[in-house]
């Protein structure tokens, strides 16, 4: 197994973290998706450094290839005629930063005293293992999420068609 | 080598940092890109445990790879509803859809 400096972490996380708040701060909604993808791809990089290659390479497809284009045309096929959407900051937002701010430091603390092992077992196996897993021990749960991403198709473009007259 | 501290702290900060977006922004859409970061940071604590605990190797990945599917299907759900909701009322504020009331 490939050992990763440390260092690769602590530069990946930063780069989480901040892109994380600029999808919150941004007031240009383009420019909180384009954020988003940016975020994607550091976790993709993650995934890396724990040995989750084939996560990651998922992560890359449904995340930043996907998820994130859906996301780009709902924002530019609603866009308001009359420039940037007013819908920033509200009233209740420093608020819940305040609340937010609060519950990740308990978070942090608790998890900071928490006794972990802190060496790295290299557990995640090959790609073999995980496949035998999802499709073997759990091809059922596998199946019901194939039903629940069908029955998403059908009720998106159902709720999507316009309307006849 | 990083403890796996570190990733667990990482994953609640980026959990709260979407956690924050939900609360205080109005965008429906936006709100939805904060939902996806939350469940990013669910996926990297899970990839984490799988990584660090000595019992069930890999089942972590697994689970992962089902929020993944869940994940593109709440999108696909939720931006339908936000586009037709913008098609019928020109409005995506949360505070704005008194119309999706039971």
């Amino acid at each position: 197994m490939t050992e990763f400096s440390p260092t690769a972490f602590y530069i990946l996380a930063f780069m989480v973290v901040v892109f994380a708040i600029g999808v919150v701060s941004f007031k240009n909604l383009i420019h909180s998706a384009l954020s988003m993808v940016l975020c994607f791809i550091a976790v993709a990089g993650i995934y890396i450094l724990l040995h989750a290659e084939l996560i990651a390479a998922a992560q890359v497809l449904i995340y930043v290839g996907a998820i994130s284009i859906l996301i780009i045309f709902a924002i530019m096929l609603t866009r308001h005629r009359t420039g940037d959407l007013k819908l920033f900051f509200s009233r209740q937002s420093w608020l819940a930063l305040v609340f937010v701010a609060v519950a990740t430091i308990v978070f942090t603390a608790v998890l900071g005293s928490a006794n972990y092992r802190s060496e790295s077992l290299a557990q995640n196996p090959e790609d073999e293992k995980i496949a035998e897993l999802v499709f073997n021990s759990y091809a059922f749960p596998f199946e019901v999420v194939s039903l629940v991403l069908l029955v998403a198709i059908v009720g998106a473009v159902l709720l999507a068609k316009r309307e006849k007259q | 080598m990083t403890p796996l501290q570190h990733y667990l702290i990482l994953a609640t900060v980026l959990f709260f940092i979407g956690g924050w977006g939900v609360l205080a922004r109005r965008n429906i859409i936006l709100i939805i890109m904060c939902i996806e970061l939350m469940l990013n940071a669910i996926n990297i604590a899970l990839v984490a445990f799988s990584n660090y605990s000595p019992h069930g190797a890999g089942l972590g990945e697994v689970f992962v790879f089902f929020v993944f599917a869940l994940a593109a299907a709440e999108v696909a759900i939720g931006l339908a509803v936000a586009i037709a909701q913008y098609r019928l009322r020109e409005k995506l504020g949360v505070d704005e859809l008194h119309d999706m009331r039971g």
